[in-house]
This record gives structure tokens, sequence and C-alpha cells, in this order.
């Protein structure tokens, strides 16, 4: 699993490549974590390119959401592959983190 | 860590009377500063005496020619009193067939005649080095093994509240089991007799595996208990657990939790769906349906959410399966999911029998399936079978 981030849009837009699982959710919370930017400064998770999320990894999105809630921000995900917006779907999580079909979409969405 | 801390107490044993005062006079400095504490004894007999009065001792240093009893018999008994113990080896120069018995006896290494303090100063602080690791990888090994016991007391305590016996009625059966990736999970089940010969089922999976969700999920096993024997629909439960969960969640742990309620005089099977698997319905023929999904979200993240329920009449001979995700996404080898459409269409061929039966079938697929691949995820698996056996 490999996260970049991005901060030129008026959002922090982070890409993960790869899976994430119970053996790297820590890795994941930890990169995400350290990508958050300024108060008020929302993110986008970019997963175009992830193939895998557990649910140790949607629980690592839920507690990154909460932190930016803190911090009068708010967190939205886009561009899931079929299986990934399954996961989504089944848990619920679209019902709480609001899923766009791709960054440009999310970064209006959120009002940006 | 190691359980020994400086001075480090070192007996030297030689019948010489020279040796003594030349380490007290060479060793001072380092016995001043509290590093070393050396003890004395004139042969081996003597030796292992001082051995079993004292167990501070951590390094022998020992010549090999003494009377009564020598340095290579005194090698053999020491790990007798003490196998924690180093032993050093004092020997002729060029002894090289002593020498070689020595370390075969267990010496940990050896300094030659006339000694070189400073060589032997560097092979007692190599030999301590090593000793203090040992004894860490002992305390961490020790640790572990009590680590380990807990674990599989705690893996007993989890799988000891699953039911293990199923009711037994003409008119249904029920099959469930469930297969821990670790020593503790994440995943449960329950099957309850509720008033009016009515069944509550549930099939629930803990975010993340190991002892945090094995933690979250004795509470929630034991918040839905009370939440089915106090409450009617399936909807009213799930909706009374989520709020009870999200109270101080502050780890956002969650359950998918998938609650049936049914009742077997009118076929009837009424579920709410809190974030879990859809489950798959197989009839008498081997065709599989999903039940609809009721849109619920995942228990303990959102205080306050209603569940929606839905209800389905089962034909006799109907199979609902209610499963984790520790089957569809059991992967093998090859990185690829055993999936829903293989679970879907495992009966086309063989049609299912009895409950047990079905729900071993499909535990035995998914191992077939995943092969080698280590299990990364807990497996659960339920079967409720309307119309009993015999249908």
């Amino acid at each position: 699993m490999e996260l970049t981030s991005d901060n030129t849009g008026g959002a922090v837009i982070v890409k993960a490549v790869g899976r994430v699982d119970g053996a790297n959710a820590r890795d994941f919370h930890e990169g995400l974590e350290a990508s958050i930017g300024a108060d008020g400064e929302s993110m986008v998770l970019d997963f175009e390119g992830l193939s895998y999320i557990s649910s140790a990894g949607l629980r690592v999105v839920l507690l990154v959401a909460k932190t930016l809630q803190q911090k009068n921000a708010k967190l939205a995900v886009c561009s899931l592959s079929d299986s990934i917006r399954e996961v989504f779907e089944i848990s619920g999580f679209d019902k709480i983190v609001p899923v766009y079909a791709d960054t440009g979409e999310a970064v209006s969405g959120l009002g940006l | 860590m190691s359980g020994i801390q400086p001075p480090y107490k070192i007996l030297v044993v030689d019948d010489e009377p020279d040796l003594q005062p030349l380490v007290q006079q060479r060793m001072r400095r380092y016995v001043r500063s509290g590093q070393y504490q050396f003890v004395f004894a004139q042969n081996g007999v003597e030796a292992l005496e001082r051995l079993r009065e004292d167990d501070e001792i951590v390094i022998v240093l020992s010549d090999i020619n003494m009377p009564k009893m020598d340095g290579l018999a005194l090698l053999d008994q020491i790990p007798k009193v003490n196998p924690n113990i180093r032993s050093v080896i004092i020997s002729a120069y060029g002894d090289m067939k002593n020498i070689r018995t020595a370390m075969n006896r267990g010496a940990f290494d050896f300094v030659t005649k006339p000694v070189d303090f400073d060589d032997l100063k560097l092979t007692i602080d190599r030999t301590l080095q090593q000793l203090l690791e040992w004894r860490d990888a002992l305390g961490a090994r020790d640790r572990l093994v009590a680590l380990q016991n807990e674990l599989s007391v705690a893996s007993q305590m989890q799988q000891s509240i699953l039911p293990k016996s199923f009711p037994q009625d003409p008119s249904y059966e029920v099959f469930a089991s469930m297969k821990p990736a670790r020593s503790v999970g994440g995943d449960f089940f329950d099957v309850m007799r509720l008033e009016g010969g009515v069944l509550g089922l549930a099939v629930a999976d803990v975010s993340d595996k190991g002892v945090p969700a094995a933690l979250f999920m004795m509470s929630s096993r034991t918040l839905l208990k009370g939440a089915a024997i106090g409450l009617g629909t399936p909807g009213e439960v799930l909706k009374e657990v989520n709020d009870l969960l999200c109270e101080d969640n502050e780890t956002a742990m969650f359950v998918t939790l998938i609650y049936a309620v049914y009742d077997p005089s009118t076929r009837k099977l009424t579920f709410a769906n809190g974030g879990h698997n859809t489950p798959v319905v197989i009839d008498s023929d081997g065709n599989a349906t999903r039940l609809p999904l009721t849109g619920g979200v995942a228990l303990g993240l959102v205080p306050g959410m209603e569940y929606a329920q839905s209800s389905i009449t089962l034909s006799p001979g109907d199979n609902v399966i209610l499963y984790t995700d520790g089957v569809t996404e059991a992967m093998n080898e090859n990185e690829e999911e055993f999936g829903m459409e293989r679970l879907e269409s495992l009966f086309s061929e063989s049609r299912p029998s009895e409950a047990r039966a079905v729900n071993d079938f499909i535990f035995d697929a998914v191992m077939e399936f995943a092969g080698d691949a280590a299990q990364s995820d807990d497996i659960t698996c339920m079967t409720l079978r309307a119309g009993g056996r015999d249908h």
C-alpha cells in the first residue's frame, strides 16, 4: 500500500494504491494522519488504485473522518472500484462518508 | 529485562595461589567501578559448593588441572547446578586437546596462560554480553508463553459462548460454526429460542481481528442477546444494540451484524442488516437468491440510526445461509477470492440436504478453494433449513 498526498486544490487529495488490510491498517492510519492539513482543510481519499480494503481499513477511514471533524474539516472518498464500492454500500459506509465519482466531483461536492 | 545487573559476579577457580591476588590487582578498577565482583575457589568441588550457595554467580572462569575435581569435570557439573551460567576455561598455551574437550563440554570461550588481562577483560565482556542477550531472550520467551496461555484461555472463552448444540425441531433445522483466523477472533453467531417458539439468529463480524476485536465482539454479543430477548423486531434490536455500542466508542470499532427472527409456524423470516453481507437462500433444487439489502449501517458508528427490516416466507427445503466475509473473501494462493458467485453456484450439482451437511459443504468448499493459502479472516457460516430434514 502506498499513499501520496497533494494539497494544491484547496483540499488534501490522498491517493492510496494497493491493498489495505489488518496487516497494514496502522501504516494506513499513520500515513493519513500525517497528511491532514491545517484546520478547516478537508481531505479526499482517491481510491482509484486501491484493490482491496478490509474492515480494519474502513475503521481507519472513520477515525480520520472523526479527526477531520474536530478540525472543522470533512472527508470524502472517490474513484472506488466496483468491489470497494460494494464494500462501502454493504457496510453502510457510503451513508457516513460521502462517495464521489472522481476527485473533481469530490472537491466540488465538499463545497470547495 | 535480563534480571541480572552489575556488579556481575564471577567465580575464579584455580589451585595455584598466585592467580587470586593477580586477578584482584589487575581487575581492581572494574571491581571498584562496580562492574565486576570476584569470588574464588581452589578446585571443582569447592566451585560447585560456591555455585550452590550463591545464585548470583553468572560466569565461571576455571583452570583445567586441579586436584579433587578438574576443570573438565566441573564443566559437566555446572549446568546441573545452573544451566544459565557461562564458563570460560584457562588452559596452557597450545593445549588444543583440552581446549577442544572443554568447548565440547559447553565452555563458552577460553584464555591461555600466562593470562593476558586485557584479553581476559574482553573475553569476560563478550561472555557477559552473550549471557545478557540469552537471558533477555529467555525472558521474552517466558512472557510470550504466558501471553500465549492467556490467549488460549481467551480463545476457549470465546468458543464457549458460541452455541454448540442447536434446537432440535421437526419443522426446521439450524447449524453454524466459526473458524477463527487467529487464536481469538471478531466473528460470532448466536441462535436464541425466543418466546412463542420463535427463533433468533445472528451472524456478526467485528472490524479488525485479534484481542481488540475479541473484546468488542464479547460486548456486542451480550448486548445483542439482551436486546433480542427484551425486544421484538430485528429492526428494533439493531437500533438498540447500535445506540449502546456507540456510547463511548472512541476507538471507532464497529460490527456488521445480521439479525433474523424465524417463525417456524409460518416459515416467515424477518431480518435487519447492519452493514453485513447479504444472506443467500438456496432452494431445494440448489438455486440461489440473495436476500434484499435493508440498507443498514454497521453498528457502533452513528448513534440514533434506524434499521429497516424485510421479510420473506421460506418454502420447505429452503436453506438460508448467513455468513461473514471470511467465506466470500477467502483467498487462494493466486489471491483470487472465493466470491459470491462461487457460493451461489455451490449447490447447482449437489442438492442441499440437512442443515449441518449444507454448512459443512460450504466450509469444505472454502477450505478446498483456499488450499495452502493462509487464512486471513475468521470464517463463520450458519444455515437455517426450513421444513426440517424431510424436505
